[in-house]
């Protein structure tokens, strides 16, 4: 129980202080100068994330191998009960990347490069996107004409990429992944379809592709869900056959695609010997594993 | 994909004894459903120990390979396996006897006895290393993020490894050991060549016939003794340190934080069990166990107790010489396994001339390396990056293409091995540019430092990953 008493005493006694003008901060704020030339550390890269917070660590050498085990927030140390204005800061930080991978569009620069045309799903703009997850299954009207105007039909392997949850995974991670991909794809004599970019898709808009075009097997690229360790997480999901109202468990998924997880070049190598296999099996998702099993 | 259990041994043919061990290796895919695949070695399990026979010698200089050969047969009979059921392991001649004269017949003999993908391996630095696996100082240097130092002290030789947080960070060997002089009958038997310069550091003449007096050989061994620490960097380095250097091993640069030490080899046993008579083993051994005990090595370092101590060795041959490669790799083509190809590490820069994609360099560097070695095969090792771009990527893989195949021979394997995650996607790209006649591997997660062979095995886990065996010396 707290004294009112006492909460009432302690105010008075700061009152007082304040009003005698001790305990106040007599220095004044050093305002950086405008023709400061020294660079800002960034507070979000590597070397800044490795260094340990904690004053006085009893065994600074073993905290710092803990850290290149982990990207969690350990080894900060505290200010009081909360965190140190660093570890705020950065977190705030990360917390900007991951919103900013979810809000932002993939640049059409990008695309260009790789010579992806863009279409879109159902959903008019982010906030749509984000509450009516129906319409981020099925594709615009305008979207449907393009596709079927510029793609081939009947591929064995239709590649596509989506923002997702992640425009900025799509960016990191596609112009690297995508030509090793279909090299690993066409070096075998799979007929890849002319691949596009769906913006405000998710992964159920893979089924109306699959659909539209009769793909035997198809792949959409799509950024997942940002975290607070990385914005830049790609997820590949594969399905044989792909139908709108299919079950889930057909889909083969693979996931932690970026720099720190599955490389992009080596996950493109992986992803065209696993659709190789899914198109040979002529099943995905638990069905392939059964087949494996079997 | 099901778990994949491989049945291993370990042949260790020490100056003073010989062992066999047998044991089972389980590998799993240890990633979920929803990623790429990453397969790695999950549990050991130990299936027979032999039990611990002096090497058969005709004399102190030769190994009686009949007799060894024989002990061996016997072990497997013992054990109830038959070469057949072998899928990897290591026949290792340590110490002093892989000098002896008829080591690499030996091992050549016995390697054939000893299944398709049993690899002959010798080489001090090496074996400290397998030791270190084999006492448990790595993997509790792992587990507590620790650097353990571990001193594997045998009869002719003394191996070193250092792990920090479960890597090696170092490692060498000593002519020092148990065995290095020996008694029969109150008289001196044998004295090595490092003993007898260790004996007149001091201002002594040991010979063949004197009477062994407990003192002088005591004398000897505080030499040893001191040596040791001096090793571990807790006295100043003498030159008879560098003397006493087992020829083909690096001097072992001592870590400048030692969180704890180890001792494994026979000599181990004898750390604890001080008294008795000290010549109770026609050797220096329990004398030389006790001094350690008391040397400053014991009063400087918490010492670890090691999970093997004599067997450290054959139970590290046994379980810790395979290992497997990364998960996404590239083979094509029935080529494995293959054995001995001598490794071409590149070094940074010139992995960046590669990337580079200019051929030229390589292909020299390759033509020397081959005439060099006086081989027709070979591997490329090279570091690779972490993530790199796939325009990048294609120019290191037109370079490795074009300089690989004008420096081999026709039909000769592309073999290619990296440290970081690309295997696959280099391999893919090779793979597009080599000759229908080419077959081209590609793994990655492996390191290999300058000097080494590589043993590729059958591949496991339905393709996914092949068995890795890096040695320091290929005898055969």
């Amino acid at each position: 129980m707290i004294d009112a008493a006492l909460i009432e005493q302690i105010a008075n006694a700061v009152l007082a202080e304040i009003r005698s003008g001790e305990g106040v901060s007599s220095v004044p704020c050093e305002r950086p100068r405008s023709d400061d030339t020294e660079t800002l550390e960034d507070i979000t890269g590597e070397e800044c994330r490795r260094r340990i917070l904690i004053e006085e660590a009893c065994d600074a050498h073993a905290l710092t191998r803990m850290k290149t085990r982990t990207n969690a927030r350990i080894g900060v140390g505290r200010a009081g009960p909360r965190y140190k204005t660093r570890t705020l800061l950065t977190l705030r930080a990360d917390h900007a990347a991951a919103r900013d991978a979810v809000f932002m569009d993939v640049d059409q620069g990008i695309l260009d490069d790789m010579g992806l045309f863009a279409v879109e799903s159902r959903c008019a703009d982010k906030n749509e996107f984000l509450t009516r997850p129906d319409l981020g299954r099925k594709l615009s009207e305008s979207a449907v004409h393009d596709i079927r105007a510029r793609c081939g039909a009947n591929p064995d392997v239709q590649i596509f990429a989506a923002d997702g949850l992640s425009s900025t995974a799509i960016s990191a991670n596609l112009p690297d992944l995508l030509p090793c991909l279909t090299d690993g794809l066409k070096d075998k004599g799979v007929a890849v379809g002319t691949p596009f970019f769906v913006r405000n898709g998710r992964v159920g808009i893979m089924d109306c592709v699959s659909e539209l075009l009769g793909a035997k097997v198809t792949c959409v690229l799509l950024g997942e869900r940002p975290g607070l360790a990385t914005a830049e997480s790609m997820s590949a999901y594969i399905a044989y056959n792909a139908r709108v109202g299919m079950p889930e468990s057909e889909r083969t998924v693979v996931s932690n695609i970026h720099r720190g997880g599955t490389p992009p070049v080596e996950a493109g190598a992986y992803l065209a010997e696993a659709l190789r296999k899914i198109l040979k099996a002529k099943a995905s998702g638990v069905n392939l594993r059964k087949e494996w099993e079997a | 994909m099901h778990r994949n259990i491989i049945t291993s041994v370990g042949i260790d043919i020490g100056t003073s004894t010989t062992q066999v061990v047998f044991a089972n290796l389980a590998l799993d895919n240890t990633s979920g459903y929803f990623a790429v695949p990453h397969v790695k070695f999950v549990g050991k399990t130990v299936l027979y120990k032999s039990p611990i026979r002096f090497t058969p010698l005709k004399n102190h200089l030769v190994l009686d390979d009949e007799a060894i050969r024989r002990m061996v047969l016997s072990e497997y009979e013992s054990a109830g396996m038959s070469p057949r059921d072998i899928d990897t392991g290591a026949v290792i001649i340590t110490g002093e006897s892989a000098r002896k004269e008829n080591a690499a017949r030996l091992l050549e003999s016995l390697s054939d006895l000893a299944g398709e993908f049993v690899v002959s391996t010798a080489g001090p630095d090496l074996e400290a290393v397998i030791a270190g696996k084999g006492s448990g100082a790595q993997r509790i240097s792992e587990e507590r993020g620790i650097c353990v130092v571990n001193f594997d002290i045998g009869g002719g030789t003394t191996n070193i490894a250092a792990f920090d947080d479960g890597e090696t960070i170092a490692k060498g060997c000593l002519d020092i050991g148990g065995r290095l002089i020996r008694i029969e009958d109150g008289g001196i038997a044998y004295v090595s060549g490092s003993a007898r310069r260790m004996a007149s550091s001091i201002g002594l003449a040991l010979e063949v016939g004197d009477p062994a007096s407990a003192d002088a050989l005591r004398a000897v061994c505080g030499v040893m003794t001191g040596l040791l620490e001096q090793a571990a960097g807790i006295s100043e380095a003498t030159a008879l340190l560098d003397e006493t250097r087992t020829p083909g091993s690096t001097p072992f640069a001592a870590p400048e934080r030692i969180d704890a030490i180890c001792f494994s080899g026979g000599v181990a046993d004898c750390l604890a069990s001080a008294g008795g008579p000290p010549f109770r083993y026609g050797d220096v051994g329990p004398i030389l166990g006790e001094l350690i005990a008391g040397s400053g090595l014991c009063r400087s370092f918490k010492r670890i107790t090691p999970e093997e101590t004599i067997r450290a060795t054959v139970v590290g041959a046994g379980s810790y010489t395979t290992t497997v490669s990364g998960s996404t790799i590239s083979h094509g083509g029935g080529i494995l396994p293959i054995k001995n190809i001598p490794a071409l590490k590149l070094e940074r820069a010139e992995q960046e001339i590669c990337f580079g994609g200019c051929p030229e360099y390589l292909r020299e560097r390759m033509e020397w390396f081959l005439r060099q070695n006086d081989e027709n095969t070979m591997l490329l090792a090279i570091e690779g990056e972490i993530s790199p771009s796939y325009s990048r990527l294609k120019s290191l893989a037109s370079c490795v293409y074009s300089a690989m195949s004008s420096a081999l021979p026709e039909g000769a394997p592309l073999l290619i091995a990296l440290e970081r995650d690309m295997a696959k996607a280099l391999g893919q790209l090779v793979e597009r540019m080599a000759s229908p006649g080419r077959a081209v591997i590609c793994v990655d997660s492996v390191h290999i430092e300058p000097g080494d062979y590589v043993d590729l095995g059958h591949p496991l886990m339905g393709g996914l990953v092949i068995p890795v065996v890096v040695k320091t010396l290929a005898i055969g």
